[in-house]
């Protein structure tokens, strides 16, 4: 049997929660598979952190340390992976699905010419291969997936528990050729403008159900101002150009959790989800009774949102009085 | 400037999805099909980029019949060319099966810049653009919202989390796979309809693309086992009633929770 190489994401300075939540998936198969666990840290000046993760569950963990390796790279990253991956006899490698987990994961798998399988939720090991399962269209199904061979899967961050023991192990450095063509210019934080949603103790978002721009002033608006809240919207909205960018909530957008917050037409894919499933109690207006949107909910109202909507707008300023 | 956009059609993001009997895949008879919303902004950026600086746009897409529609509006948009892949393995190859067939077909196209989505919004892979530019051993960006291009040049601004950019600098041919929301996508004009039935579509076999037996079948490495409707965990309590009564419990639970 070969390893479970677990690929750690370094942000600001830190081995990411993410990474140590891969560990928790590979010793889970490692000990149903008889696999072993190794780590890789890539970066520069990253020994000490190599050492943390060796320390903290990896166990043996590979270094790519690198003046290269300063900023990510998805071709720089990507040879590093796929040289630890051969130097480890790595039968599976786990990466985060981070905006720079699926930007190098498939470039691995392609460079190793092994399966791929992303953002899963659940990992097996079924001898010496493995099942996932994971989302597809958007939510709103499920997908158990086995792959055969040298595999990489990147995981949904949040999916399992962080690992929180420790362990011992040493690190090896790996010199790699990082050569790349593309390079890397800037990181830039878009400035926020005006709405700041996380104030708001309601919130009253529109998703692509709400169908055309010129409702959210006549439907969604009325209701959040009766109570008093904020009306935020889900990304297609904005993608649309019928709301700015400020109002959207989500993964891409701002991260609230308001005393309510009401979805009205909203699926609630998952990157809408860890903006708002930390919200006090939610509300899910939707016509499909099957929207994932109702798993987070506390209570669901499966309707056309332009009959419930006004009418609790008008109830709202009833009660008011 | 020779410019390829891979675009997948899609069941219609309002197409009711009922899963196969055998679990297999959901039911794609009757139901209505679209070009994949990400690639629609992949079309628009490439587009763009001919208006701008004058390029020969290539669309690409591997699937059944129903895809000569997806292909004839990205003509119909001004796309100059398509190339439509239509084997039964192929269509069955896994991620990287379809990355080796798109990769073949822009090494013989000798493209400048492959445009794609981030991802399809059926199996939701974001797996395949990265796995082609590997293959081809070119640079490739995903989740760009931005970009602009200065000769042999392409800066692309890729979105991170919580609001960050990433700008990056590749030199061509690279490839670009696109997030949605990076422009606003045209619509194809009659005229660019009319025109669309005069421009080629090529369709083409797995052994035209010299692939014959080396993707899909037994060379994929992974495999659906099934698919099925998520189980229900702690799921909401659904009200009950007339439009009244379901807004008249709805108020006073909001008054429960301290807020009217
Ligand atoms: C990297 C990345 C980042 C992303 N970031 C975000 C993010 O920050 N925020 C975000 O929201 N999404 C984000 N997404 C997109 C996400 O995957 C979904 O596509 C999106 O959340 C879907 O929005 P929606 O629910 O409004 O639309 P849909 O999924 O199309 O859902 C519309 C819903 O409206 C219902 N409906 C239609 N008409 C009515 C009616 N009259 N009455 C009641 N219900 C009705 C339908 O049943 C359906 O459930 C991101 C995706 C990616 C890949
Ligand atoms: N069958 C296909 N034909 C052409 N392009 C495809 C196909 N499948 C995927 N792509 C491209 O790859 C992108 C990401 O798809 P995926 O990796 O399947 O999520 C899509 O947005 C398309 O640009």
């Amino acid at each position: 049997m070969g390893t479970i190489l677990v690929v750690a994401e370094i942000s600001k300075g830190a081995i990411r929660e993410a990474s140590y939540e891969l560990v928790a998936i590979a010793r889970e198969l490692a000990s149903a598979g008889g696999h072993e666990v190794n780590g890789l840290v890539i970066g520069s000046g990253v020994g000490d952190l190599a050492k943390t993760f060796a320390g903290k569950g990896a166990g043996k963990t590979y270094v790519v340390d690198s003046a290269a390796a300063a900023n990510y790279n998805p071709e720089v990253h990507g040879k590093a992976i796929k040289a630890a991956a051969k130097a480890a006899n790595a039968s599976l490698v786990l990466i985060s699905n981070t905006p720079t987990g699926w930007d190098v994961a498939p470039r691995v798998a392609a460079g190793l010419d092994c399966a791929f399988v992303s953002d899963c939720f659940k990992a097996s090991a079924a001898g010496a291969d493995f099942n996932f399962v994971r989302r597809v269209f958007n939510g709103k199904l499920d997908a158990e997936i086995s792959s055969t061979g040298q595999t990489v899967a990147t995981i949904q961050p949040g999916a399992v528990s962080a690992f929180a023991g420790t362990s011992d192990g040493a690190t090896e450095a790996l010199s790699v050729d990082l050569g790349a063509k593309s390079k890397f210019v800037e990181i830039k934080i878009a400035q926020s403008t005006g709405v700041d949603l996380t104030k708001a103790d309601v919130i009253v978002s529109g998703g692509r159900g709400v169908g055309a721009p010129e409702k959210f002033p006549e439907v969604i608006q009325p209701l959040a101002d009766a109570l008093g809240g904020a009306m935020g919207a889900s990304r297609p909205v904005v993608d649309a150009g019928w709301l700015d960018h400020p109002y959207q909530v989500g993964s891409s957008g701002q991260v609230v959790a308001p005393k309510l917050y009401i979805a009205a037409g909203i699926s609630g894919a998952i990157q809408h989800l860890v903006g708002m499933k930390a919200s006090n109690f939610i509300i899910a207006i939707n016509k499909d009774p099957d929207a994932p949107i109702f798993e987070v909910a506390n209570i669901g109202v499966v309707a056309d949102l332009f009959e419930i909507v006004p009418a609790l707008t008008a109830a709202v300023k009833a009660a008011k009085g | 400037m020779k410019v390829m956009v891979c675009l997948k059609q899609v069941p219609h993001q309002d197409a009711r999805l009922d899963v196969k009997s055998d679990g297999s895949w959901i039911q794609e008879d009757n139901i209505k099909f679209e070009i994949n919303s990400y690639d629609t902004y992949a079309v628009e950026e490439a587009l763009r980029m001919k208006d701008k600086a004058g390029a020969e746009v290539v669309v690409v897409s591997i699937g059944p019949d129903r895809v000569t529609q997806a292909l004839r509006t990205a003509l119909g948009m001004g796309a100059d060319r398509a190339i439509h892949v239509n084997d039964p393995a192929a269509i069955g190859a896994d991620a990287l099966g379809t990355a080796k067939i798109l990769a073949a077909i822009a090494k013989a196209e000798s493209a400048d810049v492959i445009f794609a989505g981030l991802m399809a919004d059926d199996g939701n892979g974001a797996a395949i653009p990265p796995m082609v530019a590997e293959l081809l051993d070119i640079p490739s960006a995903t989740g760009v919202l931005a970009m602009t291009a200065d000769g042999g040049s392409i800066k692309a601004e890729r979105e991170l989390e919580g609001g960050a950019l990433e700008v990056v600098e590749m030199p061509t041919p690279c490839l670009i796979a696109i997030q949605s929301g990076a422009n606003q996508v045209r619509y194809a004009s009659l005229k660019g309809i009319m025109q669309a039935k005069k421009k080629p579509v090529d369709v083409k076999s797995l052994a035209d693309l010299g692939l014959a037996d080396s993707v899909g079948g037994t060379n994929n490495k992974t495999a659906i086992k099934k698919i099925y409707v998520p189980k229900k965990g702690d799921s909401a309590e659904i009200l009950k009633g007339s439009t009244d009564e379901i807004v008249a419990q709805l108020v006073t639970k909001i008054k429960e929770l301290g807020l009217l």
